[in-house]
């Protein structure tokens, strides 16, 4: 049952993504867990692209627990924004710490600074899990100025984006504003399951 | 029993104000002020017992001198002589700065770098770190009395928080020796707080004071705080003659 | 003809390398400036200069670094932490550590406190090295230092003003560091520092939701139409200083 959910999520990602530059996921809280197992195993399914995971939901350590072949997977990197701030001192190769959410620059600078590295041809992918945590941290303005940087940028250099939003009341005003920025958003909806 | 409880200071009637003479343990801040002759009391203060003493303004041949003049005992005296270990390093130093010029046309430019760049930690201190040296000796000494004259030196070389934090380490290990610790310091200049704090450590204080009387001046020597003696406080007139200070007239407060 | 003049813009300017910096500054420090790059302790200033000198010696420009602050030991061990310190220029001699401590040692000059004839010593001596070893790049690291050891307001104004001429007679471009406390919005411990720079550079901080956010701006810079807007400044082993717009909320 549950992997009949996973596919199709994994189908929809694959099909939006194909074809649009940067696609905002909005989904219900519920469907959190499924939608992270679902791009997972969409990212390990493709070992010839790079991903860059922005996690401001979960700690890095939390992650690679529950989806061990993460650990080995070569074709994405992690930054986490929450586990410093949070007081949890680890370092991995695949990983880097930010010191806190709110430290958006730095953030910006990180991501650009691990697709510099990465050969012109492979084709690039960033996920921020997800506007509605960073939104939490900082201030929703600055948060939309943080991804409208980020979405201007990451065109620049053909990279995708997946934006996640997790529904929340009293956020949904920002949350529109900001997901409107991406070029095709898929709704994930309860009644879908 | 009263002879281990107490150590004479070497002045008979300022025993006796202090009913006995200084409690063993204890840490005696004595407060000078100009004209009260207070160096004369820290040469009679070191006639009895065994006794380190750190002279930071006199040299010790000076001290010896005029302990010989008073024809008092000076065999039991073991004395650290900061003034003319300070005095040398000012020369020297001195001496270093007048060569800048001269040392530098005779080190080659390509040596100079090579030196600057070897990164070696700087081979020699400007000068003696005589704090270090103070709680060196302060820590290691078996003496029955240690006299320090004066802190005022210390103060100008060194931050008043490192300053109090060798007199508090002088404290503890006098109090583990059982002997008797007196500073000395100059009274009105180190600032209301640093006295105050100088005063709380101390566990007795005397205090020296000069008045003018009409044309003559008086002088005083005052017990102003003995720690779990509140009666021993008082006050007396003291003069300097040949035998060093002679305390006149007593008067007990409490 | 137009590749020619872009070459000589080029020789004009001195490529900190650190890339959105040289593009504030509309392509690099012009030639041959003094500029004191200001911040409080840990805001990055040490880190900002290697950098500098690094970069140079990468594209040939021999340069020297003066620490007072720091013991040699202890810089290069800081330094080895960022990827872009690479000690081959170090031993090559392209970039040349020096520790003014240990020179003025040798001189016989008391480390913590020189007179005016010290104080002048020590100039021509460090004029003198520049000189020897030919260099493009001088980084003094800290002003401050040097002056700390000077113990008048007069002295340290002579000094600065004698820094000053001395080092614009030189054709090196110069980074002098100077230490301010946290927060605040002087240029310079001793307020005449900023006189004989041509250019100042603020490394600063700015409180956001609680943290920290280290800043970056260019407050003064003679003969160059520069950005004067403070940008986000972060410092990572990996780059080194990079600089990045700085998002503005509106509170
Ligand atoms: N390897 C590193 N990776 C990331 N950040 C680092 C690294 N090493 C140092 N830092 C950061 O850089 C700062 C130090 O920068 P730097 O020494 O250049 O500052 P500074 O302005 O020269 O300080 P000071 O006035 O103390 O000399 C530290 O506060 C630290 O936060
Ligand atoms: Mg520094």
């Amino acid at each position: 049952m549950a992997n009949v959910l996973i596919d199709g999520l994994k189908e929809r990602i694959s099909n939006a993504i194909k074809i649009n530059q940067s696609i905002g996921i909005m989904l219900p809280g519920s469907n959190y867990s499924d939608l992270v197992q679902a791009l997972f195993e969409y990212i390990n399914s493709k070992p010839e692209e790079a991903w860059v995971y922005v996690t401001v939901t979960k700690p890095y350590g939390t992650l690679v627990k529950q989806y061990e072949y993460l650990l080995e997977a070569k074709n994405i990197k992690f930054i986490d924004c929450i586990s410093r701030a949070a007081g949890i001192l680890r370092s991995d190769s695949n990983c880097i710490y930010l010191e806190s959410p709110s430290m958006l620059e730095k953030l910006g600078l990180e991501i650009m600074n691990i697709f510099k590295e990465v050969d012109e041809d492979t084709e690039k992918f960033l996920v921020i899990d997800s506007l509605s945590n960073l939104i939490i941290y900082n201030d929703a303005e600055i948060v939309t100025e943080f991804f409208y940087h980020i979405v201007n940028r990451t065109r620049a250099k053909d990279i995708h984006t997946i934006s996640l939003a997790i529904e929340e009341e009293g956020l949904e005003k920002h949350l529109n504003r900001l997901i409107y920025l991406n070029d095709k958003i898929l709704k994930v909806r309860d009644s879908f399951i | 029993m009263a002879k281990d409880e107490f150590i004479s200071t070497g002045i008979d009637k300022l025993d006796k104000l202090l009913e006995g003479g200084t409690p063993r343990g204890f840490s005696v801040l004595i407060l000078g002020t100009p004209g009260s002759s207070v160096e004369i009391l820290c040469k009679q203060l070191a006639t009895v017992g065994k006794v380190l003493y750190f002279t930071t303004e006199e040299t010790e041949d000076e001290i010896l001198n005029t302990i010989s003049r008073f024809g008092w005992d000076k065999s039991n005296i073991k004395i650290v002589d900061i003034a003319s270990e300070y005095s040398k390093a000012v020369l020297s130093s001195e001496e270093k700065r007048i060569s800048v010029y001269k040392q530098r046309s005779k080190i080659k430019l390509k040596e100079l770098i090579e030196i600057g760049s070897s990164g070696l930690p700087p081979t020699q201190k400007g000068a003696e770190d005589f704090l270090a040296v103070l709680s060196n000796k302060l820590k290691s000494a078996k003496y029955e009395k240690i006299i320090i004259n004066s802190l005022d030196f210390f103060l100008s070389q060194y931050r008043q928080e490192e300053v109090i934090r060798t007199v508090h380490a002088a404290k503890i290990s006098n109090l583990e020796n059982k002997g008797v610790l007196f500073i000395i310091m100059t009274r009105g200049i180190h600032g209301d707080i640093f006295e105050r704090k100088m005063e709380g450590i101390a566990d007795c204080v005397l205090e020296l004071e000069v008045l003018q009387k009409g044309s003559a001046f008086e002088r005083f020597l005052a017990v102003k705080k003995m720690k779990n003696y509140a009666k021993k406080i008082g006050i007396a007139r003291y003069i300097i003659d040949s035998d060093g200070f002679v305390l006149e007239m007593i008067e007990r407060i409490m | 003809m137009q590749e020619e003049e872009r070459l000589i813009v080029d020789n004009e300017r001195c490529k900190t390398g650190i890339d959105e910096l040289d593009i504030q500054l509309g392509g690099g420090i012009p030639t041959g400036s003094t500029v004191l790059m200001v911040g409080s302790s840990g805001s990055g200033k040490t880190t900002l200069c290697m950098q500098f000198l690094i970069n140079g010696a990468q594209q040939g420009e021999r340069g020297v670094f003066f620490t007072i602050t720091e013991p040699l030991f202890k810089l290069t061990k800081n330094m080895e932490g960022f990827s872009f310190y690479d000690k081959k220029l170090v031993e090559s001699g392209m970039v040349n550590l020096i520790d003014l401590r240990i020179i003025s040692e040798r001189l016989g000059l008391d480390t913590e406190k020189y007179t005016a004839e010290d104080a002048s010593a020590l100039l021509d001596i460090l004029r003198d090295i520049a000189d020897e070893l030919n260099v493009k790049r001088l980084v003094i690291d800290s002003i401050t230092a040097l002056c700390y050891r000077l113990q008048t307001p007069e002295m340290i104004r002579d000094f600065i003003f004698k820094l000053g001429s001395s080092l614009a007679a030189m054709k090196c471009t110069t980074l002098l560091t100077s230490e301010v406390p946290p927060m605040t919005f002087q240029y310079s411990q001793y307020g005449i520092e900023e006189f004989i720079s041509d250019g100042i550079m603020f490394l600063g901080d700015l409180e956001r939701k609680g943290d920290l956010i280290r800043t970056f701006q260019i407050v003064k810079m003679r003969g160059a139409a520069h950005s004067r807007t403070k940008s986000a400044m972060s410092i990572s082993s990996k780059s080194g200083v990079e600089l990045a717009p700085l998002l503005k909320s509106r509170e």
